[in-house]
């Protein structure tokens, strides 16, 4: 072992293996850095189960919770807290905005830790009470928003409440949800004084418990069994779609994009081995002329390859530690201060892939030197062709393909990926090829010799690699770059100015009149739609609940109410595109879906659904299933019924409407008058879900970057290949006649040319495949502008250009004199 | 097993056939050899008679067609290609043409290969002693490609003595130099002969070189006739 590393390093010192080091440690710098970042924020928001509920377990209503249950509780010796949480508006002067309030009592939360400060900047401490009456605790982001301190006062619906702390950490709440709606905290005691509880209005109830296990199933089935679908009951483990699987989805994401750095890297890895050993062979010939057994070089390989995977994977960890840094500050906003300390295991997986990449890329090259026939040593020509073959690419391919399903933790999607990753390869191969061979066809043709292309066709098959291997790289960060931005573009220039800005739910039919005036003396002329909150419990007779359901929106469309309204006749933007719209003078209920939803669920024409609405049943047929344009920002519905079946119903109204920027006082004043009607700004919540898209991007953005560096590598490991040659060339050229400068020119026509085949092809991939995006996927045209291959091209011809020319500045140094004497190989 | 009466390496109706495009090559046929413990020999023959093929064999780097070779009474023809390596090791020294130094080593390191190889103790000591004994210990640090032909020759020959072998083989080790340069290692090596009775197996096409060893061969259609020395 003493000795491999003693090689290893006299390989380095020699300008060897250089590349090969990088290429793992860039590897092992993608990896680690997915590894750190997912095992922080996953720590940050999923270890905390009962965290996340503040509770052992919940029940959840929508009806205020009778006081006789939580005497039940006691009584089965359970320990209880009371919550409710509902939307509503905070006003300062003449801005407003959306807060979650959370009314709760004393005692909250039962599991899990509240922490808060006495200022924005003040420490933190976990607090054991909760807000005193007449007090409130805001999300520090709400102090912001509306240019508010502590010890300020703010309205809530009829009562004025001080500000008493700030909230850092809440328990059961993700952070990212503050953005849209900044949490305000109020005593249960103070929440009838509001006044924003009515009948409709869209509260949620919950009913906390802790105690014994059996304990609380006794309770909570007992209550189940009495009350049917009209409670909820929560466990910790949290059958509960939300952030948990978010982060779990984007850490597969992530860990696949951070194997296509793998796999660029592990080219850059197959490309320089090879060359490396091609260089050993002799040395190898000699070793065994002078004793050395193939045991005893199979070992030495080995160890220098263990020597190297754990240098690499440290290097690469550090790395990769410094990216996650960076990660986590771009997505900072998202996660909410909670994050736990980093752990050690990024740096068990940094090491595992560092030796993997060594063993499953390089291994199966290197140990075929140890067949190296001593013989050599009297004849050059022997043991020449020991690497063809393909073992090494087909066990590289073996070892990527696991690589692929231990990040993704999933057969299926690992195949998918694949098979994608490994088509767009071929692809961008074959057209790769086919450039080159036209080239190649073009010199020969036009007779003279076109200098400038003979780099590439005398060295197709380099020439072919090195344009995937930089145009991967050049893709991922033209479709993320690019098409995403021009996608968004695209959609929002679809939405015309005056789409409607902002909603009022929970309007009351006795406000109805009032509101309608008071947007008309605006001159806003808004349509009011009736609704009704339902829980869907019976299909075709049978009940239905959220356990008949793999998938998460599914379950979660079960779990929780949606939003009921009728309609006399389709709106516009809406399109019935199965069965028949009702006629008037049809009394039966029929049902009308939107055609995701019904997907979703698989409903389709002809079944009856049930629905509890106010605790009462609707049991009607879906008869049609339509489009919506949902970008069109009216108010639309999931379920529809006709005319007459909500009759008697308790119903509230929402309306939507285009509010100039400048008339924002209109919400503020509106919020004064009908405390209890809930504004919700549309183009805000556009906006905050941007940035948190951005956030997001930006780090996969990093991680494209990376795919791009290890294509730099790729590029590099190639012209070392060809460097060999090149030197040869140069010093013969030079030895000619030709100047320093004439050897130069031809070189970089070379790189120019496979830079711009590299970005041309790639930002054509990319717009095409934006194309098809937008068409299939978002219903858009997609913009065609010539100017993003144009600017591909030459992106690409930088990046070629100054990373070939670092790379083969050594070549030009020497005088022809040393270049001749040295020979080649 | 060394004592004088076993020949320091033996053939015995050694056989050498190539398959090419034009039929079979004999380039070895049923050729009869043995060479005294501290006897210096000297190959002399066309190019591509088949002396380094011969050289091969002796030494174990390759197996005959037929027949038998034993180093030091092993009978090598009867072991494995890795039996065979460790029988060289330490036992057998090497001076090739084209010196095959390790450009990634400086003249040291390549001297001090073989006792790496071998995991021996005291590696460095016998190395640095070795390039003083060819008079290359003031360039001990500096790589192959920083060293003249010359200088290259005397590293691999140092390289070629540093495990004291019994039996040092060199093909064509003048290789490309001229004579003033060649000559100095020429001496070392038949001083080591003489001194050390380490025994020299010579392949050369340079009759003056060949003059200077105790028996000089001539291999001809494949088996060895003497030739006056
Ligand atoms: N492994 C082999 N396969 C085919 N032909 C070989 C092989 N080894 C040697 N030869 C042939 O044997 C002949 C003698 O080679 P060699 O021993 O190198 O001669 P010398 O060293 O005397 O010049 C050459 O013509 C060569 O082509
Ligand atoms: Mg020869």
């Amino acid at each position: 072992m003493r000795l491999a590393l003693t090689m290893l390093w006299r390989d380095w010192r020699g300008g060897e293996l250089r590349l090969l080091a990088w290429s793992v440690v860039i590897a092992v710098a993608a990896v680690t850095s997915v590894a750190w970042l997912a095992e922080r924020v996953a720590g940050a928001t999923e270890a905390r189960a009962a965290d996340l509920l503040a509770a052992d377990r919940a029940v959840e209503t929508t009806e205020p919770l009778p006081e006789a249950w939580v005497k039940r509780a006691r009584e089965h010796g359970l320990e209880t807290g009371r919550t409710a949480v509902f939307p509503s508006v905070v006003i300062n002067g003449e801005r407003t905005q959306l807060v979650s309030v959370k009314a709760v009592t004393p005692g909250y939360p039962l599991r899990g830790k509240l922490r808060t400060r006495a200022r924005p900047s003040g420490d933190e401490r976990v607090t054991t009470e909760v807000p005193e009456i007449g007090r409130v605790w805001v999300a520090a982001r709400l102090l912001t928003v509306l240019d508010l301190a502590v010890g300020d006062t703010i309205e809530l619906g009829d009562s004025a409440l001080k500000i008493a702390r700030v909230i850092s950490v809440e328990p059961d709440r993700g952070g990212f949800v503050d953005n849209i709606a900044p949490r305000v905290m109020m005593n249960q005691a103070d929440l009838a004084a509001t006044g924003l509880i009515g009948e409709g209005s869209r509260v949620r109830y919950k009913l906390l418990l802790a105690g014994e296990q059996e304990r609380l199933v006794a309770f909570t089935q007992q209550l189940r069994s009495e009350q049917g679908n009209r409670v909820e009951i929560e466990t910790p483990t949290g059958d509960r779609p939300g952030v948990s699987e978010v982060v779990s989805k984007a850490r597969r994401f992530l860990g696949l994009a951070a194997l296509l750095t793998v796999v660029v890297a592990g080219v850059a890895v197959l490309l320089t081995v090879r060359h490396y050993a091609e260089r050993q062979t002799t040395g190898v010939a000699v070793m065994r002329a002078l004793g050395a057994t193939r045991r005893r070089l199979t070992q030495l390989f080995i160890g220098k390859l263990l020597w190297l995977g754990v240098i690499a994977g440290m290097l690469g960890s550090v790395l990769g530690f410094a990216l996650h840094l960076v990660m986590l500050w771009f997505v900072a906003d998202l996660l909410g201060d909670a994050l736990p300390a980093p752990g050690l295991t990024p740096l068990a997986t940094g090491w595992l892939t560092a030796i993997a990449a060594l063993l499953g890329f390089a291994l199966p090259t290197l140990i075929r030197l140890r067949d190296v026939p001593p013989m050599r040593v009297l004849r050059r020509s022997l043991g020449q062709g020991l690497f063809r073959g393909l073992t090494p690419v087909l066990v590289a391919a073996g070892v990527v393909l696991a690589l692929m399903a231990w990040q993704a933790r999933d057969w299926w999607l690992t195949l998918i990926v694949f098979a994608a990753v490994a088509a767009t390869l071929v692809v961008l191969a074959a057209v790769a090829a086919g450039v080159v061979a036209g080239l190649r066809w073009l010199t020969r043709a036009s007779g003279k010799r076109l200098l400038w292309f003979t780099g590439l066709t005398r060295r197709p098959w380099t020439a072919v690699i090195q344009i995937v291997a930089v145009g991967i790289g050049l893709m991922s960060l033209f479709l993320l770059g690019v098409v995403r931005g021009d996608l968004l573009e695209t959609w929002r220039d679809r939405i015309p100015d005056d789409a409607p800005n902002q909603f009022l739910v929970n309007i009351q039919p006795d406000q109805l009149d009032g509101v309608r005036s008071l947007l008309a003396d605006d001159g806003i002329d808004a349509e009011f739609r009736p609704m009704a909150r339902a829980r869907l419990t019976g299909l075709n007779g049978e009940a239905i609940s959220a356990d008949d359901y793999r998938d998460s929106e599914a379950r979660d469309l079960l779990t929780r109410e949606f939003n009921l309204s009728w309609a006399e006749a389709p709106r516009t933007g809406n399109e019935v595109v199965t069965g028949n719209w009702w006629s008037g003078d049809d009394p039966a209920p029929q049902i009308s879906l939107e055609e995701g939803f019904a997907e979703r669920l698989g409903f389709e024409v002809g079944d009856t659904l049930t629905f509890a609405v106010a605790g009462r049943e609707i049991t009607a047929e879906v008869t049609n299933l339509r489009s919506v344009q949902w970008d069109s920002f009216k108010v639309n519905f999931f379920v529809l019924v006709s005319p007459g079946t909500l009759d008697d119903m308790p119903m509230t109204y929402l309306t939507s409407f285009y509010l100039p920027p400048e008339r924002d006082a209109l919400i503020a004043e509106l919020v004064e008058d009908y405390p209890s009607v809930t504004p919700v700004d549309v183009a805000a919540i556009l906006r905050t879900v941007r940035t948190i898209m951005d956030q997001g991007v930006r780090v996969v953005e990093l991680m494209s970057l990376l795919t791009l560096v290890a294509g730099m590598l790729v590029l590099m490991a190639a012209l070392q290949i060809t460097g060999e040659r090149r030197r040869f060339e140069t010093a013969l050229l030079r030895a000619l006649g030709a100047t320093g400068k004439r050897v130069r020119r031809l070189l970089r026509y070379e790189l120019l040319l496979i830079g711009a085949l590299a970005g041309l092809m790639s930002a054509t991939i990319a717009t095409i495949a934006g194309v098809f995006a937008a068409d299939l996927l978002f219903d858009l045209h997609y913009p065609w502008r010539p100017w993003i291959l144009l600017a591909g091209t030459v992106t690409g011809m930088a990046t070629v250009w100054s990373a070939g020319t670092w790379a083969a500045r050594a070549y030009y140094r020497v005088s022809p004199m040393t270049l001749l004497r040295q020979g080649h190989d | 097993m060394n004592d004088s009466s076993t020949p320091a390496l033996q053939a015995e109706a050694l056989s050498m056939h190539f398959s090419s495009p034009q039929g079979t090559i004999r380039l070895l046929a049923s050729l009869e050899l043995s060479i005294a413990a501290g006897e210096s020999v000297a190959i002399l023959g066309t190019s591509g008679s088949g002396k380094s093929t011969l050289l091969g064999l002796l030494a174990g780097l390759d197996l005959p067609t037929s027949g038998r070779v034993s180093l030091a009474g092993y009978d090598m023809t009867a072991m494995g290609e890795d039996e065979r390596a460790q029988l060289r090791a330490g036992r057998v020294g090497f001076v090739f043409q084209a010196f095959h130094l390790l450009p990634g080593l400086t003249a040291l390191e390549n001297v001090m290969l073989p006792g790496e190889l071998a995991g021996s103790d005291g590696v460095r000591a016998a190395a640095t002693q070795a390039l003083e004994r060819v008079g290359l210990g003031a360039r001990a640090g500096h790589y192959p490609a920083q060293l003249s032909g010359g200088e290259q020759q005397r590293a691999a020959m140092a390289r070629a003595i540093v495990s004291q072998p019994s039996v040092l083989f060199a093909d064509e080790p003048t290789g490309n130099l001229d004579h003033a340069t060649g000559g100095y290692v020429i001496d070392q090596l038949f001083e080591m002969n003489r001194i050390d009775g380490m025994t020299l197996v010579l392949v050369t096409h340079d009759p003056t070189l060949a003059a200077r060893c105790q028996r000089v061969l001539q291999l001809e259609d494949g088996v060895l006739v003497a030739s006056a020395p």
